[in-house]
């Protein structure tokens, strides 16, 4: 039973190891990009605040990396939400949509921050400061409400 | 001691990286559904043949001729609202799996260079809305969402392409979250796919597309 026990614990500690050298993505683009959300449409600071501090990191090109994100499979689980997340959505190719696919974005984020969808609970465990409070809610949903007018 | 808590360690280290491979396993699957869905576009060629036959009678919400064979798209469609009255949220995800086939399968014929950029444009959003459908067999609520703007581009695309068929736009004020949205349905009276058994009947005509 201990002889067991011990190899479940080598085979645990090689497989931690090598893991460590699955090849991680980077999400960094370093500029904001010219097709940026806020170059389409006149947005407050301090929504574009609220956006880039609880959405851009799933959401954008930037991705702003805690230190945790260097252990695998950590980063693995990461690198899966941000393309999921770029897939939905990406604040920083929104110039490149439709004039439809906008609008569509626009009520979907509209409709996931009223009713709390968004930013993710298992986000929100690890970034309590990307947490949008009620007041910071309506600032969106205005300058949603905005662009429809 | 330390080494039974290392051992559950790497235990859920083989956990995760087994969720991690079985996001990878669903998205195959919907893969496959997709080529599935390439058999019902089939039907569709063949819808085309009626068509040719049956312009000169037709009245098109275009008024003139049809652009294209909407038939398995509205079919799968209708069968997406009728599983959404029902609060069948399975049922609809699998209409919509349909549907998702039957518009990457769309091919629209004379349309200028405009109306056809419009028109791929209404399909990417068109199939974009029916893939969340078709994805959330589990939460009624979201897929009614994206009901709202799928039916903004079903109405948009009859408007380019036409229909043979005599269609109703209807209209409830109270879907949306009161904000008001319309659906496309083949029947006179109403039966409201965003409100569900709670009130089947709430809605009206806005306009008949014929």
């Amino acid at each position: 039973m201990k002889k067991t026990l011990k190899w479940f614990f080598i085979v645990g500690l090689i497989t931690l190891v090598g893991i460590q050298f699955i090849p991680a993505d980077v999400n960094k683009q370093e500029v904001i990009s010219s097709s940026d959300i806020r170059n389409v449409y006149d947005v407050p600071d301090n929504v574009m605040n609220i956006l880039e501090n609880s959405c851009y990191d799933c959401h954008s090109n930037n991705t702003n990396y805690p230190w945790y994100s260097l252990v695998q499979p950590i980063r693995l689980i990461m690198d899966h939400h941000i393309e999921e997340g770029k897939g939905e959505l990406n604040f920083s190719e929104f110039a490149n949509y439709s004039e439809r696919r906008k609008r569509n974005k626009m009520r979907a984020i509209s409709e996931q921050i009223e009713k709390s969808k968004m930013p993710l609970p298992s986000y929100l465990w690890l970034h309590s400061d990307a947490i949008i409070t009620p007041s910071q809610k309506d600032s969106i949903v205005a300058f949603i409400n905005d662009q429809k007018n | 001691m330390n080494i039974k808590r290392i051992s559950l360690f790497s235990l859920a280290v083989a956990g995760s990286l087994f969720l991690a491979s079985c996001g990878n396993s669903s998205n195959t699957e919907n893969h496959n559904d997709m080529s599935h869905e390439h058999h019902e576009g089939m039907e569709h060629d063949h819808g085309s043949h009626q068509h040719s036959e049956s312009n000169e009678r037709s009245v098109s919400s275009n008024s003139g001729e049809l652009k294209g064979d909407l038939t398995s798209i509205m079919s799968s469609y209708f069968s997406l609202n009728e599983s959404l009255v029902k609060d069948n949220a399975s049922s609809a995800a699998k209409s919509s799996e349909n549907l998702v086939g039957a518009l990457k399968k769309f091919k629209g014929t004379g349309l200028t260079v405009e109306a056809n950029k419009e028109v791929s444009e209404i399909l990417e959003s068109a199939i974009e809305n029916a893939e969340h459908i078709a994805s959330n067999s589990d939460d009624i609520d979201h897929q009614r969402e994206h009901l709202v703007s799928l039916s903004t581009d079903i109405k948009d695309l009859i408007g380019i392409i036409g229909t043979k068929q005599k269609l109703y736009e209807d209209y409830c004020p109270m879907a949306n979250n009161n904000e008001g949205a319309i659906w496309i349905s083949n029947k006179e009276e109403i039966s409201n796919p965003y409100m569900g058994s709670s009130m089947p009947k709430c809605g009206k005509v806005n306009r008949v597309i014929e």
